[in-house]
């Protein structure tokens, strides 16, 4: 097995003494390359907690997180925003388009902030394996909510990310598109051999993952394969 | 920058109109306070210069004098000199009448230096065509009109010249008694006899060339001129020396910066800056506050805290790029609407006073400067916020919701007025900068109206003048020139002329002795002790300078600095006035024998003299290093180096100006007497000491109902009759004092206002923010039954607490700066007497309570109208 993600002894502690809130409590876990591992737990049992860290977006109490070979706690702001646009891709439950940028420069605004080329071939296959090749033009305003999370699964792919990172990619969505957008993310997954972390606190849409971590009061209950 | 980064800052800025909109006003606002400060200052100096330019003659940056054709062609070739006029004087015409007019030879460049460019008709081309001004044409007999036939006569070499000449253009010249005709290098050339260079055997002007200069920078001017003087052979220090070739710099041009001037600038430059700041400042806190939660989720998309920084420079950049255009625009017209009265207050001080302001780049670019300024730096604060907010605090960003207080006591229900109380701690730095700029608008106006009221007319004209009128020469109202010739001596006709008009009372002429009076001297304790001070053979000692210039007397100092004007037996001449009982009465005799008419009788008698003192307008009490004498000191008076009398000091009179020579100026005394003493006479014992007595003022008071008429009557008199004379009366020198207070409160006012528009924005901003941010909580108010009227009840509550407290804040401020630092204010200025007042910033308040008022229902109204379900989404 081939180790993308490590994080050990993973803790983060609000508050102090009595009024303490431990969101997480010691995770030590491995994501293998190239699988889709859902992260599924109750609302606040700390797995947006650990989604966060995992993209570089909070910074632990202690412990530590290795994504290849970039250790995230060696990282300064700078450095660390600029890993996420090009080593991890983010999908909101809300989307998280920016409205007044077209559906085509919502894709390649990561890329661009970097001054890099799009692979224009490459985007535009994930582009028209998502259903959006005539929707380039349109501005987020005017795209349903599965439309739009297709735009953000879009442009967590078009940098060719190390990891996928989703964070209930379904929440706003009814069970039809919610099926539509797993089945899409888990597709492109496989076709461009990339490593997801989703989230969830839905068993079902948990189950389509290859490998279910569930976590509760901010330590790991079980890992599963469905 | 990035080009997608550009996208997104075009885009957001785009679709933000209503931020824009506020954004953009803020940076006008503060703009047109800077371009409005910085149009009435260069304003303000320029047209200074301007008139001081015009009372000397010249706009040039120097001249240079007495050369012959070869240095002139040196001069022209300097590569430092970047316009060289010509000027060959002839001589001053011996037929004009009333009026002395010099004729010279001048090319265009000297004649446009000099204001002597015709407005009307051409330049001269012919060899007997001349301009001239209107004055100088009429006072040859004939009419200014182009075309019009003149003869002039004039000496020059011992040789009588009478011309015919043609006018062949003019220009008009305000009252004065000197103006130039000129014509061109065609008449040079028609008479080559008049133009033989032989200055440096006999003096004689004609022939010699004069030349006014424009230099490229005017760093060292002095040094640089001197030493190009001598390079061309010539002298610039030694008068006497047969090739004394003077390089002076023209100092109206080239003033050294005047410190008074600068502070005020600095002060103001300040000051609005700050105002600037606190509107600038909340203007970007709220829109960075409400698109918080966008820079947000460009972090998690990996957009670092340089490409956000980026962002919004970039949007700052083009909010500025369109607010402050409209600023300099705004604030240079109202800069320039508030120049002439400014102006107005140097009106009596300056004869011929000009009003001019150019559009000068200086101006723009120094506002443009500081607007920038202003603008980069309170937008740091915003900038940084939205730059360091960690990504996912930016998501879960809410407004703080009732400040620090963990808990608080409820009362019994929630009413209207609670709510909107806790609702103004959400942000305490923003509530407190809109509080701050409201009650600066109110300070600020209390502050001017105090100063204003404080303008103590009556001190300053009774200063300036003791009687109704007072008559002089035109030089004695030129404070760069004073009267100290005997030529310039009032004509007994014009004097028997005014007093023969009906209602003239207590008409007193007053004389004075002048330069030409170097054969009566004085000699007292004081300067004997100076004198006593080794002197080589020739009589000069190390605290003495023998004649330096022409026109100037040796002089003698001593230790304060106090200067003597010399006479021929190196005594001081003193400035000593010769007078009427009636003048003696009006003066503030303060020492030794009060009673004025006792007094006069002693003096008459022989038995003494009275000594002026002149006084700190401040406080009005002597000037200690003027203060000279004692009572009963014998001043010994000296006539061709003989001692003729002994004079006791009976008693001494605190002086104004009015006693020195007139209004404000006291040019003339500084030039013959200098700083001391001052000694007045009665006019018999004056005209028994100088051989050739001459009057230099004549003051009376008119009957109250035909005071306006000899206005108009004097008027008409200067202008047609004596053309030499000029006048100051009470009402003009009130006229002054009110001018000054209208300015202050012109300027005052604008500033008071500008600030409370700056808070009214403010609140404006704040209560559209507020209506945009909490919709969401509107509409869970209201859901919860809260009616609509209710809502617009709490919102205008809020609204005017922060008018009330603008009101509390700016009465009490307004209440501690005029007992402290206005107060101290007005204790500098001798004009002003402190006179305390509330009323502008009391009437300020119901307009702060009705604007509070409007706005938020106003916003209300635009903002909010959507049904609450609406509403609930939107915010969601």
């Amino acid at each position: 097995m081939n180790c993308i993600l490590k994080a050990s002894g993973l803790k983060k502690y609000y508050g102090k003494n009595d009024t303490v809130v431990k969101a997480l409590d010691g995770v030590d876990l491995e994501i293998e390359e190239g699988k889709f591992t859902a992260i599924i737990g109750t609302s606040g049992s700390g797995k947006s907690t650990l989604l966060n860290m995992f993209g570089g977006l909070d910074t632990p109490t202690s412990g530590s997180i290795k994504i290849g070979e970039t250790e995230l706690g060696g990282l300064g702001k700078e450095e660390a925003a600029a890993f996420r646009r090009r080593q991890i891709g983010f999908v909101f439950q809300n989307y998280n388009l920016i409205p007044v940028l077209t559906v085509w420069e919502n894709i390649v605004f990561p890329i661009s902030l970097d001054n890099r080329k799009p692979d224009k071939d490459f985007i535009m296959k994930i582009v028209t394996m998502l259903g959006l090749e005539h929707r380039l033009d349109s501005l987020p305003g005017n795209l349903s909510g599965g439309q739009q999370q297709r735009v953000a699964i879009a442009r967590a792919l078009a940098s060719k990310p190390a990891i996928l990172l989703a964070d209930e990619p379904t929440g706003n969505l009814d069970s039809k598109s919610s099926n539509d957008v797993i089945g899409l993310l888990k597709m492109t997954g496989s076709e461009f051999h990339q490593t997801i972390v989703m989230i969830t606190h839905n068993p079902e849409i948990a189950q389509m993952a290859d490998r279910i971590v569930q976590i509760e009061d901010g330590k790991i209950k079980s890992v599963s394969t469905p | 920058m990035n080009k997608m980064l550009k996208t997104l800052a075009g885009r957001s800025f785009a679709a933000s109109r209503m931020r824009n909109l506020i954004a953009a006003l803020a940076i006008a606002l503060t703009a047109l306070l800077f371009a409005s400060v910085t149009t009435m200052t260069v304003g303000a100096m320029q047209s200074m210069n301007l008139t001081m330019q015009m009372q000397k003659g010249s706009r040039s940056d120097g001249d240079f004098r007495n050369m012959n054709r070869e240095q002139f062609e040196q001069l022209q070739a300097v590569d430092w000199i970047r316009e060289a006029g010509l000027r060959m004087p002839v001589s001053f015409l011996e037929n004009a009448k009333r009026h002395n007019v010099e004729f010279d030879v001048l090319d265009e460049v000297q004649a446009e230096l000099t204001f002597c460019m015709p407005q009307y008709g051409s330049v001269p081309e012919a060899a007997d065509e001349v301009v001239a001004s209107d004055q100088a044409i009429r006072a040859l007999g004939a009419e200014p009109e182009i075309g019009a036939q003149i003869v002039i006569a004039f000496t020059v070499h011992g040789k009588a010249y009478e011309l015919p000449m043609k006018v062949s253009g003019y220009y008009e010249t305000s009252n004065s008694q000197l103006s130039v005709m000129w014509t061109g290098t065609a008449f040079r050339d028609a008479y080559p006899d008049i133009f033989r260079y032989t200055y440096d055997r006999d003096g004689e002007m004609a022939g010699t060339y004069y030349s006014d200069i424009m230099v490229k920078s005017a760093d060292g001017l002095k040094e640089r001129m001197e030493e190009l003087s001598r390079t061309l052979g010539g002298n610039p220090d030694d008068m006497k020396a047969a090739n004394y070739l003077p390089a002076v710099v023209n100092r109206m041009t080239n003033p050294a910066p005047d410190a008074g001037v600068i502070v005020i600038t600095v002060l103001f430059a300040a000051l609005f800056m700050f105002c600037g700041y606190l509107l600038i400042y909340n203007v970007f806190d709220i829109a960075v506050m409400q698109e918080i939660r966008r820079y947000g989720l460009y972090r998690t998309i990996g957009m670092g805290g340089r490409h956000v920084r980026k962002l919004l420079n970039c949007q700052v950049l083009w909010l500025s790029a369109l607010g402050i255009p409209i600023g300099l625009l705004f604030g240079y017209v109202t800069g320039r609407t508030a120049l002439p009265y400014i102006m107005e207050i140097f009106a009596d001080e300056y004869h011929t006073l000009l009003v001019s302001v150019t559009p000068s780049p200086l101006i723009f670019a120094a506002a443009a400067l500081l607007t920038v300024l202003t603008v980069w730096v309170s937008t740091r604060k915003p900038v940084k916020k939205a730059v360091e907010i960690p990504p996912i605090e930016a998501f879960r960003y809410v407004e703080k919701s009732t400040g620090r207080r963990s808990a608080r006591k409820s009362a019994f229900g929630a009413s209207l007025a609670r709510l909107a109380w806790s609702n103004l701690g959400r942000n305490k730095r923003r509530s407190a900068f809109i509080l701050i700029s409201l009650a600066l608008c109110m300070i600020l106006l209390n502050c001017a109206g105090i100063i204003a009221d404080s303008v103590d007319v009556e001190k300053q004209a009774s200063w300036m003048i003791r009687t109704d009128f007072a008559v002089v020469n035109l030089v004695s109202t030129n404070n760069m020139e004073g009267f100290k010739r005997r030529e310039e001596a009032l004509k007994k006709e014009t004097i028997a002329d005014i007093a023969a008009q009906p209602g003239v009372r207590e008409g007193t002429a007053i004389y004075k002795n002048t330069m030409d009076d170097t054969d009566v001297t004085y000699s007292f304790s004081h300067v004997e002790a100076l004198l006593a001070e080794p002197h080589d053979e020739s009589g000069i000692g190390s605290n003495m300078i023998e004649t330096p210039e022409a026109d100037s007397l040796s002089i003698l100092w001593d230790e304060n600095g106090i200067v003597f004007g010399l006479g021929e037996d190196k005594r001081p001449i003193c400035n000593v006035y010769g007078m009427e009982e009636a003048a003696l009465t009006r003066m503030d005799l303060r020492e030794g024998e009060c009673d004025a008419h006792t007094l006069y009788q002693k003096m008459e008698n022989g038995e003494g003299v009275l000594v002026g003192v002149p006084l700190n307008r401040n406080d009005m009490t002597y000037y200690e290093v003027f203060d000279l004498t004692e009572i009963g000191e014998t001043i010994s008076v000296y006539k061709d180096g003989q001692l003729i009398k002994e004079l006791p000091v009976l008693a001494k009179a605190g002086i104004n100006g009015d006693d020195e020579e007139i209004g404000f100026t006291c040019a003339g005394p500084l030039r013959v007497g200098h700083d001391g003493l001052f000694l007045y006479l009665p006019a018999g014992v004056y005209q028994e000491i100088y051989d050739d007595p001459v009057i230099y003022k004549y003051s009376f008071n008119m009957e109250e109902d035909k005071r306006a008429d000899m206005e108009t009557w004097l008027a008409d008199y200067m202008e047609n009759v004596d053309v030499s004379i000029d006048y100051l009366s009470a009402q003009s020198a009130r006229e002054s004092a009110f001018a000054m207070r209208r300015m202050i409160r012109f300027v005052g006012g604008l500033i008071g206002v500008i600030f409370g528009f700056a808070g009214v924005l403010n609140l404006v901003n704040m209560v559209i923010t507020t209506i945009l941010t909490r919709r969401h909580e509107f509409a869970t108010m209201q859901s919860i039954g809260m009616t609509q009227r209710q809502l617009t009840k709490m919102m205008v509550l809020e609204s005017l607490y922060y008018a009330a407290g603008a009101c509390i804040l700016g009465m009490t401020g307004a209440v501690i700066l005029a007992f402290t630092l206005v107060r101290g204010i007005v204790q500098t200025q001798w004009f002003l007497s402190f006179r305390f007042t509330l009323l502008p910033a009391a009437a300020v308040m119901p307009v702060l309570f009705v604007t509070a008022f409007i706005v938020p229902v106003a916003a209300l109204r635009t903002f909010y109208h959507d049904s609450i379900v609406e509403q609930l989404r939107i915010a969601g």
